[in-house]
C-alpha cells in the first residue's frame, strides 16, 4: 500500500455516554482502500462503539469521520449516503424475523437501490451461492442456525454493493463449531478486495486476513501495525499482556 | 395394569368429573333464570320480536328496524375502525417522534380524550364541533368515535413499538433505510404482529361504544331498539335481542382477528431481535 487513498478517515474522535463513560478518547484512525482493518482490545475498550460511529449508529461528540470523501455531520442525507456505502454485520445477526432469507437480502436493493424485484432476486440469489445456502432461501431466521443466519446477515449487508464492511464481533455469539463458516466467508471477501474493519476475538482470522491490526484500550490506540509484525513482535508492554492472555 | 392403561384411565376419571362439573353449572344458570323470571312476573311476548327483525310482504323479504339499526352501527363501526387505526398509528409515531411539538401535541390529546367521559365528547363532537366544521350527525358520530379509540389504540400500537428490540432499528438504519421505509418494512409488521389481541379488543370495544351515538339522534342499532321499545313496552325482549345482535357481531370480529392470529403464526414470530 503505498499511494494515499483513505477511504476512512477518523480524527481525534470523542465519544461519552450518558454517565460519563469515556469510550472513545480522541482516537484516530484512517484506513485505506482494501485494507483489512482487525481491532483487537479488552472489552469495554470502545471497540465496538468505534465501527457503531463509523455509519452513524452512535454520534460523536467530538472529532471528524469522512468515509469515502462523505462527511458524517448532522446533515441526515449525509448519514443516509455514509450507510449507502457502509456495510454492517452485527453480533447478534439482526435479521428480520417476520421476513424470509430472500425478503431480508431484497429488501435494501428494492428499497434503498431503486432496483426491480428481479433484478434484486438475481442479486440475492449470486450472494446466497457466495455465502453457501441457496437452499435456505425461502427459509425463516428462526429455521436457521447461528452461522447460517450470520451468513445470511452478510450477504444482507454485501446486496447494498458496499464500499466498506463492518464487522462487530460477528462469530461471538456462534456455537464453536459454527464459527468456521463464517469465517471463511470474511476470509473470501478480504481476499476479493473488500475493505473491511473487523473487530473480532479470533486471531487466527486476524493473523491470515489482516493486513493491519489495532489493539486499543480505554477509547485510545495502544498499539498498531502490519498483522505479522504486531503479533511476532509486540512493542507495548500492554500488547505483550494482552496477546498472551488471549493467544 | 400396566402404567399407560393407569393414566388412561386418569385421564378418563378426570374428563368425567369436569363433564358433570359442566352440567353442574349449566343447571345453576338456568335455574336462576328461571327463579328471576318467575319472580319477576313478566309476561314474554317472544312471538312479536321477529317482525322487528325483518317482515314478508307478499313473498318479498325486507328488513325490519332493528337490521336496518344493524346496517347503520355496522357503517360507522366500520368507517370508525378505519380512522382509529389511521389516527392511532399517528398518535403513536408521534409520541416516539423527536419533535417536541409532535409529542406535546399526541400527549395532550391522550390525556384529554382517555380522561373525559365518552358520551360528552360525543355531545361537545355533535354541538360545539359540528356546526364549525360543517358537518352531520353522522359524521359527528364517526369523528367522536375514532378521536376516542384511537386514543387508546395509540397507546397499543406504542407499546408495540417499543417492544421491539433496538437492534431491529440498527440493522435496518445499518442498510440505509430511512425511517419511513423502515416503519413500514420492519417495525409495524412486527409491532402490529405483537398487539393484534388486544388491538381486536379494541375493535370490540368501538362496536359497543357505538351505541352511544344513539343520543345524537343516529338511528343505530341501539336507537331502534329504544324506539321499539317505547311504543311496544317490550322491554326485556327487545334489549335481549339488541344484545344478542351486538354479541354476534362481536363474537364474529373475535373469530376473525383469531384466524388472522393463526395464520400469521404460520410466519414465525419466535426470536424477534435476540440471539436465535
Amino acid at each position: 500500500m503505498t499511494a494515499d487513498d483513505r477511504i476512512i478517515d477518523t480524527r481525534e474522535i470523542t465519544k461519552i455516554f450518558p454517565g460519563g463513560v469515556v469510550a472513545l478518547d480522541r482516537f484516530t484512525l484512517a484506513v485505506q482502500r482494501g485494507e483489512v482493518v482487525v481491532v483487537i482490545g479488552p472489552s469495554g475498550s470502545g471497540k465496538s462503539t468505534f465501527l457503531r460511529c463509523l455509519n452513524g449508529l452512535e454520534e460523536i461528540d467530538d472529532g471528524s469521520i469522512v468515509i469515502d470523501g462523505i462527511p458524517l455531520d448532522h446533515h441526515r442525507k449525509n448519514r443516509l449516503l455514509i450507510r449507502q456505502e457502509v456495510g454492517m454485520v452485527f453480533q447478534s445477526f439482526n435479521l428480520f424475523p417476520h421476513m424470509s432469507v430472500r425478503e431480508n437480502i431484497d429488501l435494501a436493493q428494492v428499497r434503498v437501490r431503486k432496483k426491480t424485484p428481479a433484478e434484486a432476486a438475481e442479486t440475492t440469489m449470486a450472494l446466497l451461492t457466495k455465502v453457501g445456502i441457496t437452499e435456505k432461501a425461502d427459509r425463516y431466521p428462526h429455521e436457521l442456525s447461528g452461522g447460517q443466519q450470520q451468513r445470511v446477515a452478510i450477504a444482507r449487508a454485501l446486496a447494498m454493493s458496499p464500499k466498506v464492511m463492518l464487522f462487530d464481533e460477528a462469530t461471538s455469539a456462534l456455537d464453536p463449531e459454527m464459527i468456521g463458516e463464517v469465517l471463511e466467508v470474511m476470509r473470501t471477501l478480504a481476499a476479493e478486495g473488500m475493505t473491511m474493519v473487523v473487530v473480532t476475538h479470533e486471531m487466527g482470522f486476524a493473523r491470515e486476513a489482516g493486513d493491519r491490526v489495532v489493539f486499543m484500550e480505554a477509547g485510545r490506540i495502544v498499539e498498531e501495525g502490519e498483522t505479522e509484525r504486531f503479533f511476532d513482535n509486540p512493542r507495548q508492554e500492554r500488547t505483550k499482556a494482552f496477546l498472551s492472555q488471549i493467544l | 395394569m400396566d402404567a399407560y392403561s393407569h393414566r388412561i384411565a386418569a385421564l378418563r376419571r378426570r374428563a368425567f368429573i369436569d363433564f358433570g362439573k359442566f352440567l353442574l353449572l349449566a343447571g345453576l344458570a338456568v335455574w336462576l333464570l328461571t327463579m328471576a323470571t318467575r319472580s319477576l312476573g313478566y309476561q314474554w311476548q317472544w312471538y312479536r320480536v321477529p317482525r322487528f327483525l325483518f317482515s314478508t310482504s307478499g313473498g318479498v323479504w325486507t328488513a325490519g328496524p332493528l337490521i336496518e339499526g344493524l346496517l347503520v352501527t355496522l357503517e360507522i363501526s366500520a368507517i370508525s375502525l378505519l380512522c382509529t387505526v389511521a389516527l392511532g398509528l399517528t398518535t403513536a409515531l408521534f409520541r416516539l417522534s423527536a419533535s417536541f411539538t409532535a409529542r406535546a401535541l399526541a400527549r395532550g390529546y391522550l390525556e384529554l380524550i382517555r380522561n373525559t367521559p365518552l358520551l360528552i365528547q360525543i355531545f361537545f363532537v355533535y354541538f360545539v364541533l359540528s356546526p364549525v366544521l360543517d358537518i352531520g350527525a353522522f359524521a359527528s358520530a364517526v369523528l367522536a368515535l375514532s378521536l376516542f379509540e384511537g386514543a387508546y389504540a395509540a397507546e397499543i400500537l406504542r407499546a408495540g413499538i417499543v417492544s421491539l428490540h433496538r437492534e431491529q432499528w440498527e440493522a435496518a438504519h445499518s442498510l440505509g433505510l430511512g425511517a419511513f421505509d423502515t416503519y413500514r418494512d420492519v417495525i409495524l409488521p412486527q409491532a402490529i404482529r405483537r398487539v393484534l389481541p388486544p388491538l381486536a379488543g379494541q375493535a370490540i370495544s368501538l362496536i359497543k361504544d357505538s351505541s352511544l351515538v344513539s343520543t345524537i339522534a343516529i338511528y343505530d342499532l341501539t336507537m331502534q331498539g329504544q324506539k321499539i321499545v317505547a311504543e311496544t313496552f317490550l322491554a326485556f325482549e327487545i334489549w335481549f335481542t339488541v344484545a344478542a345482535i351486538y354479541l354476534v357481531m362481536t363474537f364474529g370480529l373475535s373469530l376473525i382477528v383469531r384466524m388472522m392470529e393463526h395464520r400469521m403464526n404460520g410466519a414465525p414470530l419466535r426470536g424477534i431481535g435476540g440471539i436465535a
